[in-house]
């Protein structure tokens, strides 16, 4: 063309040459790379691989220590959203596994009232002199109930032992 | 020999048969109520005919129609008792209470019946009663017809609590408890 100079770079010649030779071998390496690593992965047994591993001798050799020092726990604490995760916990499986009433037997009332309000509460609730009158009372008459019909059974010494109480409220007191 | 039982033993007794002594109290009691009930009635009803009618009614106790009257007044005192709540005023004073003989409610035609045959356990000088001594299960010879028993039902074990509520409170105010005065729970 005239008064146009072309000016070319007989380096550009050889990058073009030797672009058009490393571009298909590079393809040609990673696909024969991908193809080994899933020859290798399909060839190995992880089980197998796993069970080699002594897992305790690994963990020797973590210090534990050391991770929990570079632990930040309150800023850990922080992101833990607490409410969401008990949100997410179902309570009502775990109280139905708890026995309720065994858990009240193990409690001692009267250190209980001893230690705490409770006392004062029950008192003020109870009625005053009125209940510990009709407290005393009947358990004056019990007692006598039970002094008698000690006496009674002395007496005529039953060959049986005489039941407690009626079958429905001994089943009753028998329930947990 | 003690005639208290520790207060641990009270605790196990709700629901079971209920002895002699307290269904003779509770009978006392009821026996002392009706009668005042009665009399009060008698006293009204006077007091109404004088106002009205200008003339005095006297009773006289061996009226047979005030002695029938009474005798009535009796059946529906006990047997309505009986049949609402299981138990009379003096039944729940002294915390017991009339169930079936295996101890479920008792059913208003049973607690009626029990009120009809209960002048039975009287005759022959009161033999009828001997059961709630020397039977097995505590039963009178109008439990034993109507098919009842009578038992505990007062809870003593809040009973306890309140004793021993009563006694943490003692040396709250500032008096002195005296030693032995507080049961132990465990026994």
């Amino acid at each position: 063309m005239p008064g146009h100079t072309k000016c070319v770079n007989p380096r550009d010649r050889l990058r073009a040459v030797s672009r058009r030779v490393t571009d298909p071998a590079e393809v040609l390496a990673q696909e024969a790379t991908e193809r080994v690593v899933e020859l290798v992965v399909n060839a190995l047994d992880v089980n197998e691989l796993a069970a080699r591993i002594d897992l305790n001798a690994l963990l020797g050799r973590v210090d534990v220590d050391a991770i929990l020092k570079k632990v930040d726990v309150d800023a850990l604490l922080d992101r833990v959203d607490l409410n969401a995760l008990l949100a997410r916990v179902d309570l009502k499986p775990i109280l139905d596994r708890v026995d309720v009433n065994e858990v009240v037997q193990q409690i001692d009332m009267g250190a209980l009232i001893e230690k705490t309000d409770l006392g004062a509460v029950i008192a003020s609730s109870s009625g005053g002199m009125a209940a510990e009158a009709l407290d005393a009372v009947r358990s004056g008459a019990v007692g006598l109930d039970g002094f008698v019909d000690r006496w009674v059974r002395r007496v005529i010494r039953p060959k049986q032992p005489w039941p407690a109480a009626p079958p429905a409220l001994l089943a009753a007191q028998a329930e947990p | 020999m003690s005639a208290r039982p520790a207060r641990g033993d009270l605790v196990s007794l709700q629901g079971h048969y209920a002895g002699a002594v307290t269904r003779f109290a509770g009978y006392s009691i009821d026996l002392v109520v009706s009668t005042a009930v009665f009399a009060l009635a008698l006293g009204a009803i006077s007091w109404g005919v004088r106002v009205i009618t200008g003339h005095d009614v006297s009773w006289n106790r061996s009226n047979i129609v005030v002695a029938i009257i009474f005798v009535l007044w009796q059946f529906v005192y006990f047997g309505y008792c009986w049949a609402v709540s299981g138990r009379t005023p003096g039944m729940a004073l002294l915390g017991i209470r009339v169930v079936r003989a295996d101890g479920t409610i008792l059913p208003p035609k049973q607690a009626v019946l029990r009120s009809l045959v209960f002048p039975l356990s009287f005759l022959l000088f009161g033999l009828g009663f001997i059961g709630i001594l020397v039977q097995h299960e505590h039963r009178a010879l109008h439990d034993l017809i109507a098919g009842s028993a009578v038992v505990y039902s007062w809870d003593a074990r809040a009973a306890q609590l309140r004793f021993l509520a009563r006694q943490a409170e003692v040396p709250a105010v500032g008096i002195p408890s005296p030693a032995g005065a507080r049961p132990d729970p465990a026994s």
